[in-house]
């Protein structure tokens, strides 16, 4: 098979990338190492992330190269002992001096039963404490990726600088919640470029323009849902002001067919906002940030994914795999019913309980698989085939660069259970 | 075997190289030549290598060096395209995809490994429960029967309650003798807490000693209670948890290790299910304890106030017809085998000399319908 031919040339001095996964032979390994890890209870699960990496970078091909992932499943599990070792410490103490803390906040729920029910809330507080750590996770993880991949032989990598990241997140998190998200395109700008330009391909840089105000056209979706929760929130206060006076309690009477318009607004909203919306976002975003890329200020890159595409491949994954499990619990449950009816006791015998754990493990293998196949790689596939490369001859120009131990591995990212698809 | 074209990169830059390579079979090696190579290269065919799990059709071929890089590999990567050539080396290489792992890594993992399990099992078995017990003493008496307030509260809209004691009986003959019981058993007893005991209106049979001195008997225990004595052991199992500040340092310790119990268990297949056993265990090896310890400090209450423990024995028994539906192993409930418990009560019936009822047969009418008339 010759893959150049796949190769579209947008013009002679630009290149578009392609993608060659297959749906059977990805289904084919991630159900068959989702079920290594079910039966190594997790152990296996380091394994199972480098096998699925090496299918999927080595789908991505540019100019009839592959790219490829040399990470390994041991050095990931190293990583993640190290991790452990670190975060086991760090959450135990910092949580538990927390929750001291909160605990000495705590007021009497009888004289002021409102700020008491808050309150119950408020020790969850204590999981902020892990927030450094998981923006640590991801920088980390992300230096992990990029300094494990390689195209025509040459490493990728990221400059060890994970802690300004660190601070830098945290500050636009606070930032994010004290102007009500209204300034996230500078903070999705700033972060990203902060990770984007001190990523290399081999010796060369690549480096970000642009401003980050030109992104504020990718929020549009969040604004139109927000009005429509706005909107709805209005008009349930005006009819809840009129129907009852004074709030009593915490309890209100939802069955008032003046609250079902409202209400409808809010789903309405909800559903804009956190599913067209982040979608819309995340791709208008990646789009802008990768067109103001250069690599070395020689190589321009160019993507113009769709949203409308990838929230259609959602649909239709939302659709096909509700359809499984429609299929698939039913007769699960079935099949554990008859077992148990013919062992002719009401309590299920061992081997009926280990069969329904293993048929449970199993669907979940297929529904991790599915889900593979179904969103993962076409999203992944939309967005690679969509993104071009201009004047790809100069990569030709760049050298080697030095190998990164990166010894965590992405243990932190994994330990936190924090990363993509991938 | 016939040389074909094939693209080669050198490691150092990414130039491609188009290259004309073949198999001299009797030296057993690779040659690799081309225009823009500076010499023919010449690769041993037992070090060449390729990498699994690829969906790309062409054949990434690679020598086994000791880089001192993740994978035993040189950077160098030869792109063989032509499928006779692919198939004919992907056939005749065993060692192709061999792993190559590093010598001693096997030890390497297995030292990790038990250094992240000791770190975590001394976190959660020996730092937390120690810094649990250190802060429990130290939190101020009136901040902690604030966050006891809480816990209550919380507990009492988890059964159903719709505001703050929503669901406690208030009937005042009932609080009395409640009053009454309570003053028997602390009266002999030089008490941190000054107690209160809440009876919710609820049917299961149950009671609890929430931080800051406060006991929640639920309506399920007095309704099935055969006599005084039966609540009065409750009681006083309850306030040696108040004493020994169980709830406290229960709760800052299951802060302390839920982080780094989910951390552990990681992101594995159906985790959740092995999450709350864990949690399940390791939360019952100290309840055991707290339990044995609260136990022995009821024993010695109703012996002071000259109360016999007949009442835990029936107590007892009935929990244990209770868990004979379910049957847990002891190990993972939370209290200890209430066939053990039953003994020990009836071992310390036998010894006990003069004993008086805890409470008058109309103080106990009126304490069973604390929460009205059904």
């Amino acid at each position: 098979m010759d893959t150049q031919s796949d190769t579209a040339q947008a013009d002679s001095q630009s290149m578009f990338a392609s993608y060659l996964g297959g749906n059977g032979a990805l289904f084919g390994l991630a159900l068959k190492t989702s079920l290594l890890t079910a039966v190594t209870l997790g152990i296996y699960r380091f394994w199972q992330r480098t096998r699925i990496r090496k299918y999927i970078w080595s789908s991505v091909q540019l100019d009839g190269d592959s790219l490829e992932y040399t990470g390994t499943g041991t050095e990931k599990l190293l990583g993640f002992l190290i991790a452990v070792v670190f975060l086991a410490i760090y959450l135990g103490l910092l949580q538990i001096i927390l929750f001291y803390f909160g605990m000495n906040l705590f007021v009497d729920p009888e004289t002021n039963p409102e700020l008491a029910l808050g309150q119950a809330g408020a020790i969850y507080i204590s999981l902020l404490a892990v927030l450094p750590f998981i923006y640590f996770a991801t920088y980390r993880s992300r230096r992990y990726k990029m300094a494990r991949t390689r195209w025509r032989g040459i490493r990728f990598g990221m400059d060890s600088a994970a802690w300004g990241y660190v601070w830098r997140a945290c500050g636009f998190f606070i930032l994010n919640i004290f102007t009500l998200g209204l300034l996230l395109p500078l903070s999705t700008y700033k972060l990203q470029r902060y990770m984007i330009n001190r990523s290399h391909f081999g010796d060369a840089r690549f480096n970000v323009n642009g401003k980050w105000v030109k992104m504020y056209g990718a929020m549009s979706h969040y604004f139109i849902g927000a009005a429509f929760m706005i909107a709805g929130g209005i008009m349930l206060y005006l009819a809840f002001d009129d129907i009852t006076g004074t709030v009593q309690g915490t309890t209100f009477r939802t069955n008032d067919s003046s609250a079902i318009l409202p209400g409808v607004l809010i789903v309405i909203g909800y559903i804009w906002a956190f599913v067209v919306g982040s979608v819309f976002y995340r791709l208008r975003t990646f789009a802008y940030l990768t067109n103001a890329t250069t690599l070395d200020n020689t190589v321009t890159f160019s993507t113009t994914p769709k949203a409308r595409t990838v929230i259609g491949i959602l649909f239709l994954a939302a659709l096909l795999m509700g359809v499984f499990a429609a299929i698939a619990l039913p007769s699960l449950g079935a099949i554990v019913f008859t077992a148990s009816s013919m062992s002719g006791s009401i309590t299920p015998g061992p081997l009926v309980v280990i069969a329904s754990i293993l048929l449970y493990l199993l669907g979940l293998a297929i529904i991790n698989a599915l889900a593979m196949i179904l969103i993962n790689q076409p999203i992944l596939k939309h967005i690679v085939t969509s993104t071009s490369v201009t004047n790809p001859d100069a990569l030709s120009e760049i050298n080697q660069r030095a190998f990164d131990k990166s010894a965590d591995a992405g243990g932190f990212a994994d330990a936190l259970d924090v990363g993509g698809a991938f | 075997m016939q040389a074909v074209s094939a693209h080669f990169y050198d490691g150092m830059s990414a130039q491609r190289h188009d290259v004309q390579i073949s198999v001299a079979e009797r030296d057993m090696t690779l040659i690799i030549s081309g225009p823009s190579l500076d010499q023919d290269l010449i690769w041993p065919l037992g070090d060449l290598r390729a990498q699994g799990d690829r969906a790309d059709p062409q054949l990434t071929l690679m020598l086994h060096r000791d880089t001192g890089d993740e994978t035993p590999h040189d950077a160098a990567r030869l792109i063989v395209s032509d499928p006779d050539m692919a198939r004919w080396i992907r056939r005749s290489r065993p060692a192709l995809y061999n792993k190559d792992v590093a010598k001693g890594s096997l030890r390497k993992v297995a030292r990790y490994a038990a250094i992240a399990i000791t770190a975590a099992a001394a976190m959660v078995f020996v730092i937390l429960p120690a810094m649990a017990g250190f802060l429990a003493k130290a939190i101020p008496l009136e901040r902690e029967i604030a966050f006891g307030k809480t816990v209550i509260y919380q507990m009492e809209r988890f059964l159903g309650g719709m505001s703050v004691n929503d669901l406690s009986c208030t009937d005042p003959a009932g609080l009395a003798a409640l009053d009454k019981m309570l003053a028997t058993l602390t009266d002999p007893q030089d008490m941190t807490y000054d107690v209160t005991v809440t009876v919710f209106d609820h049917p299961m049979v149950n009671a609890f000693a929430a931080p800051g001195g406060q006991v929640v008997i639920l309506r399920g225990l007095l309704d099935t209670a055969s006599g005084p004595d039966q609540v009065a052991g409750v009681l006083a199992h309850e306030l040696g948890h108040v004493e020994n500040r169980d709830a406290t340092r229960s709760a800052l310790r299951a802060a302390g290790s839920a982080g780094i119990l989910t951390m552990l268990l990681g992101d594995v297949t159906g985790g959740a299910a092995l999450g709350v056993l864990g949690e399940q265990v390791l939360n019952s090896s100290y309840s055991r304890d707290a339990e044995q310890k609260a136990d022995i400090f009821a024993y010695n209450m109703l012996k002071d106030a000259q109360i016999s423990a007949g009442g835990m024995v029936r107590f007892f028994s009935y929990v244990q017809d209770l868990d004979s539906d379910i049957a847990l192993p002891m190990y993972l409930s939370s209290h200890p085998s209430s066939a053990d418990r039953e003994a020990r009560a009836r071992q310390i019936v036998q010894g006990e000399t003069a004993t008086k009822p805890s409470l008058t047969p109309e103080d106990w009418t009126a304490l069973t319908s604390i929460c009205g008339e059904k």
